[in-house]
């Protein structure tokens, strides 16, 4: 997804854009990755809302949400809890040994059911994109993100849905710009 | 009676798969719209197509309204199974031609319930 | 505040007597987690309070709160469907016939929950009847506070939409709001929400046309049973009509019933003179 140069000028002069703690909040999100939990990973599978320290190896699994709100929905976890996560989704049919491309496959489905609802609450309408895994596309505005920490298996996890943009230029400081070519994501 | 499961991903495929031969189905497996509309033109001939929305090459929509072009498949139900749950998306699926609609997440509680709506299911898992 | 095997074990035998279904040891977190907002509304702290609470006083309505948060996921909508389609192809018909175009039709949803079967009589009324807001008054009544607030709120889960809500009737009567969907306002006007504790005497309601009674009879005694169709029957209007659950029944409890079928379900009919 590349944005035209100029994209956020323009929208900058067509009003204030908004940040996602103005259309959703944390108790939403979490009702959501809870629920896409308890149906598809196992019923009694909680999410308890309690921030744990996230590991150094990591993997992310996001969707893009490209409308009135455009950024991405994104889940990290450890390696190995996303490996777990894995298995508990597949259940019995779960191969004994997990490539990277089944652990991609169901975890990018787990951020796409989160992402779908999450695009769902927002104003629409909103395209999604197909999942994608691998390192977490960066944050671009500190402004415009809700983040959910929660355990999963006492294994830390955050869901955190963020925009693709950076910050429009403060309406006092003109001259700021720090993408004056656009942004790629 | 027999299904054709579409989704891109495999682990879904498996999950909706599993539930369905759970019921008394038979399945087989389409990653997305094109395949199974090979699948259909080859004269596989299901009772039941489930349909995720997003995938590559020939999204659900573009398959329900694929499959609602051609008279002779028209005894075949559709029932979208997808995270795309704004209410103007379900709106345009049903106008589009699909029966029924179920919103990722579900569980197989949920698919036996619609099941059971659209009279398909077999009746040894009616109890 | 962890689950004691003693309490565990009277849960699990609890559930296996009412339903059958078998609780794995192991699995006390998930009694927790499913026990703990019961606890909660009866202004206990925990589920192990719970516990000793419901042993040390019975009640067929705690009794019936945990097997029913230890046994269903989500109350299904359509699922069961056959006293909701007896109501639009027969009930319904026979009703408008016999009252005055003016007359209000009365129905009671006895043991609501969280206002799947209200809503669900409330959406078919309001599809087969073109002035159904005016014409219908739909009262639903539960034990429990929570259900009764749930009922009036009328905002539902996505597991719990999936759960047997035709798409189209999704569509037509809901809004997405937040990661919920919120029931119409024509609905929820025809609806109206109220505690009341089926093993006491009632409060002054009705008369009714219809009675929704549906797995509630199941938990109860017989003389508890007896008196609680009593009661019924004394708020049905003579020519009204009351569904059970499947596997319920008034035959051997009370026998001043008729029952009738009513295409693939069974519902029952006060007996003239009984």
């Amino acid at each position: 997804m590349t944005l035209a140069p100029g994209a956020t000028e323009r929208r900058a002069g067509a009003g204030p854009r908004p940040l996602i703690p103005a259309l959703i909040d944390a108790a939403t999100v979490e009702a959501i990755a809870g629920e896409a939990w308890i149906a598809l990973v196992g019923e009694d599978e909680l999410l308890v809302p309690v921030p744990g320290e996230l590991p150094a190896d990591t993997l992310s699994a996001w969707v893009d949400v490209v409308g009135p709100w455009t950024g991405s929905v994104v889940l990290t976890t450890g390696r190995q809890t996303a490996a777990d996560l894995t298995r508990a989704l597949l259940g019995r049919t779960a191969p004994e040994l997990l490539d990277h491309e089944d652990v991609a496959d169901a975890y990018g489905e787990i951020a796409n059911v989160v992402g779908g609802n999450v695009k769902a609450a927002l104003p629409g309408p909103s395209q999604l994109s197909l999942p994608a895994v691998g390192v977490a596309p960066a944050v671009r505005n500190p402004d415009d993100v809700c983040r959910v920490e929660v355990l999963w298996r006492g294994q830390p996890l955050v869901v955190s849905v963020q925009g693709a943009l950076p910050p429009l230029p403060h309406p006092l400081s003109p001259h700021e710009n720090p993408h004056p070519n656009g942004a790629s994501l | 009676m027999r299904a054709l499961v579409i989704d891109d991903s495999r682990a879904m495929r498996r999950i909706v798969s599993g539930a369905l031969e759970g019921f008394g189905y038979e399945t087989r497996q389409a990653a997305h719209g094109q395949e199974a509309l090979d699948l259909l033109h080859d004269g596989w001939m299901p009772e039941l197509c489930t349909i995720d929305w997003n995938m590559p090459v020939m999204d659900g929509l573009q398959f329900v309204s694929a499959v609602r072009a051609n008279p002779a498949w028209r005894a075949l139900t559709l029932m979208m199974v997808t995270s795309e749950s704004e209410q103007s998306q379900i709106v345009r699926a049903l106008a589009a031609g699909a029966h029924e609609y179920v919103i990722k997440p579900f569980t197989a509680d949920a698919l036996r319930d619609k099941l059971a709506l659209l009279g398909l299911l077999p009746e040894e898992a009616l109890l | 505040m962890t689950l004691t095997t003693t309490s565990f074990d009277w849960v699990r035998q609890l559930v296996h007597r009412e339903s059958a279904i078998v609780l794995a040891p192991g699995k006390e977190y998930l009694v927790e987690a499913r026990l703990l907002p019961i606890a909660r509304s009866m202004g206990l702290p925990d589920v192990g309070r719970l516990v000793d609470s419901v042993r040390s006083r019975p009640s067929p309505e705690s009794t019936r709160r945990i097997v029913e948060a230890l046994t269903t996921n989500e109350t299904s909508w359509f699922r069961d469907g056959d006293p909701f389609t007896a109501l639009t192809s027969t009930v319904l018909p026979a009703l408008l016939a016999a009252r005055g175009p003016a007359e209000r039709l009365q129905i009671w949803s006895a043991a609501c929950s969280s206002g799947q079967e209200p809503y669900t009589i409330a959406m078919l009324l309001e599809d087969a009847l073109p002035n159904a807001s005016t014409r219908v008054s739909i009262t639903a009544t539960d034990l429990s506070r929570e259900m009764v607030e749930r009922t009036r709120a009328g905002r539902f889960s996505q597991l719990e939409v999936n759960r047997g809500l035709p798409a189209p009737m999704l569509v037509r009567h809901f809004t997405r709001a937040g990661s919920e969907w919120q029931v119409s306002p024509g609905l929820r006007r025809m609806v109206t929400a109220a505690e009341c504790n089926l093993a006491a005497p009632l409060p002054p309601m009705g008369p009714f046309d219809v009675v929704y009674l549906r797995n509630v009879l199941i938990y109860f005694d017989l003389p508890t049973k007896q008196a609680i169709l009593r009661r019924v029957r004394a708020l049905l209007r003579p020519d009204g009509w009351l569904f059970l659950g499947a596997a319920e029944t008034t035959l051997g409890v009370d026998d001043s019933w008729e029952r009738v079928v009513v295409g693939r379900s069974s519902a029952y009919r006060p007996l003239k003179g009984a």
